[in-house]
């Protein structure tokens, strides 16, 4: 793990007062539940349609990624997994591990050996989810001082001390990993954020938000990867840039049903594993959410700035 | 150790899947190797029955039994699920035939829809192995006929005769030895009595 | 040519239906002469025969099988089961070796229909193979005589006895023979190999085995050479005048039949010992000759140690009826004689 934090008291507080303003422009709270109406009804239309109801244990594999397995057949091994499934929910009793998603907002406390209080708060967006079982990791993005910073978190590291999400929400895009060439506000957030609690029940809300990029160079050629999350890619582009986009496409992929399924836990598969931890999940949930709502009335908020 | 997908849902496929997709060489590469792919697949749908190299026919027949078992999970009125078969099956009718036979046929199915048979080779050619890949159910005679041992069969008439012939020899050898032994055995007998009748005298 | 024109004449004297007799004429046909005077009588009498139908009627034959069922319209008289199979597939024709007709009557594949019927074909592998590997058996007993026929130099003249009744269970197939020159022949085992060489150079041949119903008189006339079976013919015609023989090739027997459709359905084979049977010297047979030998149709796949087996099984003499037994008791003997000649 790679803890890089740069602390200047003064830039921070003028960082702060910047990044709430521009929180509170990027938050999506109100938009969301209109969204998740429309979800709604045309959910309900599919299932009239579909013979075949889905099981409502697979919609944990949303929450809960990193309990399936690695598809690749040769890291398979059925123990090995078991095994570590059960590892998971022993540290899930240890500390709470809440849900979260690619695009939420993160407060993550660790041990630290060398810092003041023996202990690291970094707040930041988390932009990459990877790995399965104990090897589950994420990866949260800040700005601080100006200057870019990302801290690889291991998901079930025992130096975490608490994970505590202070916003639940998707972006249009699996991987943010063009935070790194977008403008510094798009990924910055301050570190005495208020957690926002949503409504009981409420599906997660999408961002819709759209970055705007640095001008070249960039780190990558997002040009290339169909991203939906960036607003002004095209003025960045050279005619060079676009013909090779064109010829670099691959329309065929989407229909490439064997890669689709090499990729995927098959659903008889999956069931397994899910009537396996969904019970211990669910207690994990009770557990959490009636910490939520004492938090709700105990918690005075302090303003600060 | 990568993480699943999770945005798609997948019945599991009743066969064994090898761990790497085959590049079935072609110039055109991966976009080449779908088209040829699509050929196979429309062919196989079509005709039921079709015989191939066992590289292409394995690949082929993966597609294929992905596109039905979607076709069994969405039924017809999925439009992604549609747009896979429109795109797989070169031949409009074909998607019909995919909605409308082998659905059915294949709904409460708890074996692969298709089945890949090794076909003979023929003497003096290249080391190219031929399978034959069907879908199950078709219309054609079995390729594998099950033939149950018939006892009347000429082959298993002549082997019981000979069986019966040995049996009846041993018993007649045995019939014939029962004497004997019995002579031996208490001539023996008589023997050791007396050995043990002097032992215990001396 | 010699020969051709005595038997032409010999064919004119038949049409005549005058009195003739056969003495002289043993005297000089050597074994090979007397076979191609058979096959040749054979030949023009099967020719007269299907003349003889006269006007074609139609019949209509329904075949059941795969693969589909259908309605066949035949030649009365003429057509054969094996046409029918020659209309469906080269498969059919290769593999079929009865026909059953109306469910319940087997049928030679080469034997004309004579009415319509529903017809079927039969394999080695069908349900019920008793009939099938009768005619098999009896097939092979027939040909085994064939082979002796062929086999021997020209100085030992062979004159067949008969064979009996096929029984599958004894392990073997037989076929007596009279050696008259040979009078105590112990077969080396070079020499029993030799003669399932012949055989199955005889069976590679792939010929069909035709059939054919003859009068008393032309049956006496074909085997005149042949003291045996000259004595059977009178006993096999009592019942109705009619004599069925077969030809296989050049070589023509009697047999009641059916017999399979050709030879090459004859797969693996062992002719496997020759043995001496020796009875009564009354009527100047003192003795015959056993021929026995084992064989599996074609395509039918069996363990060499199994097939050893059955081989050894088949060394053993066979245990079917001598027929010396006569002289003993004139009646059984009779029966058996007749068994024997149409079996």
């Amino acid at each position: 793990m790679a803890v890089t934090l740069r602390k200047s008291t003064e830039l921070f507080t003028v960082a702060k007062w910047l990044t709430r303003r521009d929180c509170r422009t990027l938050s999506s709270l109100p938009e969301k539940a209109k969204l998740a109406s429309l979800e709604v009804t045309e959910k309900a239309e599919t299932s009239r349609r579909r013979p075949k109801k889905v099981n409502p244990l697979l919609e944990n594999r949303h929450a809960y990624p990193e309990f399936l397995p690695d598809p690749n057949p040769k890291w398979r091994n059925s123990l090995r997994e078991k095994l570590e499934r059960a590892d998971m929910l022993k540290r899930r009793n240890q500390i709470d591990i809440p849900e979260f998603y690619v695009g939420s907002i993160l407060a993550v406390t660790i041990a630290d050996p060398h810092s003041q209080g023996k202990t690291n708060r970094f707040v930041g967006i988390c932009i990459e989810r990877k790995g399965c079982g104990l090897r589950a990791e994420f990866t949260l993005r800040n700005v601080v001082d100006h200057q870019g910073v990302e801290v690889r978190y291991d998901l079930y590291d025992p130096t975490i001390h608490k994970i505590q999400v202070l916003r639940v929400e998707k972006r249009l895009d699996d991987k943010l990993f063009y935070l790194r060439d977008a403008l510094p506000e798009y990924s910055t957030f301050s570190f005495d954020m208020d957690p926002e609690i949503l409504p009981e029940g409420t599906p997660v809300p999408i961002n819709p938000v759209k970055v705007e990029l640095k001008p070249k160079p960039w780190l990558e050629r997002w040009e290339r990867q169909e991203l939906q999350g960036i607003s002004n890619i095209e003025q960045y582009l050279t005619k060079k840039d676009k013909v090779r986009r064109e010829l670099r496409k691959t329309p065929w992929e989407k229909y490439d049903l064997m890669k689709q399924y090499r990729k995927t836990i098959p659903i008889e598969e999956q069931t397994d594993i899910w009537s396996e931890v969904n019970s211990q999940l669910q207690q994990l949930q009770l557990a959490r959410k009636k910490s939520t709502r004492k938090r709700t009335f105990s918690a005075p908020k302090t303003q600060l700035g | 150790m990568n993480q699943a997908e999770v945005s798609k849902l997948v019945s599991k496929l009743r066969m064994n899947i090898k761990p790497e997709h085959r590049r079935l060489k072609n110039l055109k590469g991966p976009e080449g190797r779908i088209d040829k792919l699509r050929k196979t697949v429309t062919g196989l749908i079509k005709f039921e029955r079709i015989e191939l190299n066992i590289n292409r026919g394995d690949e082929a027949r993966q597609y294929a039994e992905r596109l039905i078992s979607e076709a069994i999970r969405h039924g017809d009125c999925h439009k992604p699920t549609m747009d896979m078969a429109n795109f797989w099956l070169l031949e409009k009718q074909l998607v019909h035939k995919l909605f409308k036979v082998l659905v059915p046929r294949f709904e409460n199915s708890t074996v692969s829809y298709t089945k890949m048979i090794k076909a003979p080779k023929a003497q003096n050619t290249e080391h190219t192995n031929k399978i034959v890949l069907e879908l199950r159910g078709n219309p054609y005679p079995d390729l594998i006929v099950k033939q149950p041992n018939n006892r009347l069969w000429i082959q298993n008439v002549l082997l019981d005769a000979a069986k019966y012939d040995y049996r009846q020899s041993k018993i007649s050898e045995i019939a014939a030895n029962i004497g004997k032994d019995t002579q031996l055995s208490s001539s023996s007998l008589t023997a050791n009595n007396k050995g043990g009748t002097q032992k215990e005298e001396s | 040519m010699k020969m051709k024109r005595h038997v032409t004449c010999l064919m004119k004297k038949l049409t005549e239906k005058s009195h003739f007799s056969t003495l002289q004429i043993t005297r000089f046909l050597s074994t090979q002469e007397a076979i191609e005077r058979r096959s040749y009588l054979f030949t023009l009498e099967k020719k007269r025969q299907i003349e003889n139908v006269g006007r074609i009627e139609k019949i209509e034959v329904q075949y059941k099988g795969i693969p589909k069922d259908c309605t066949l319209v035949m030649n009365k008289n003429i057509s054969t089961p094996y046409d029918c199979a020659r209309h469906l597939s080269e498969w059919h024709m290769e593999s079929s070796v009865l026909a059953l007709l109306d469910g319940n009557l087997h049928w030679d594949m080469h034997r004309p229909l004579t009415e319509s019927c529903t017809l079927e074909f039969q394999n080695y592998k069908a349900a019920e193979p008793q009939q099938v590997n009768k005619a098999f058996w009896r097939t092979c007993s027939l040909m085994l005589g064939a082979c002796a026929t062929v086999a021997f130099k020209d100085t030992v003249p062979v004159h067949l006895h008969s064979f009996p009744l096929p029984d599958i269970r004894s392990g073997s197939f037989i076929y007596d023979v009279d050696l008259p020159t040979l009078s105590d022949w112990q077969p080396t085992h070079q020499e029993v190999l030799t003669l399932a060489a012949e055989y199955v150079k005889l069976c590679r041949k792939a010929v069909p085995l035709e059939r054919l119903e003859v009068g008393e008189e032309l049956a006496l006339e074909m085997f005149v050479d042949n003291e045996h079976k000259s004595k059977q013919i009178p006993n096999i015609a009592k019942t109705n005048g009619k004599v069925i023989l077969y030809r296989a090739g050049n070589h023509v027997d009697i047999s009641r039949g059916p017999l399979i459709s050709n030879t090459a359905q004859i797969g693996r084979l062992a002719v496997t010992a020759v043995h001496k049977l020796t009875g009564p010297t009354e009527d100047g047979v003192s003795q015959l000759y056993r021929f026995q030998g084992v064989a599996l149709p074609k395509g039918v796949v069996l363990d060499h140690f199994a097939f050893s087996i059955l081989m050894d099984r088949a060394k053993k003499l066979n245990p079917a009826r001598s027929p010396f037994l006569k002289k003993e008791d004139p009646e059984i003997n009779e029966q058996i004689e007749n068994v024997a000649a149409q079996a």
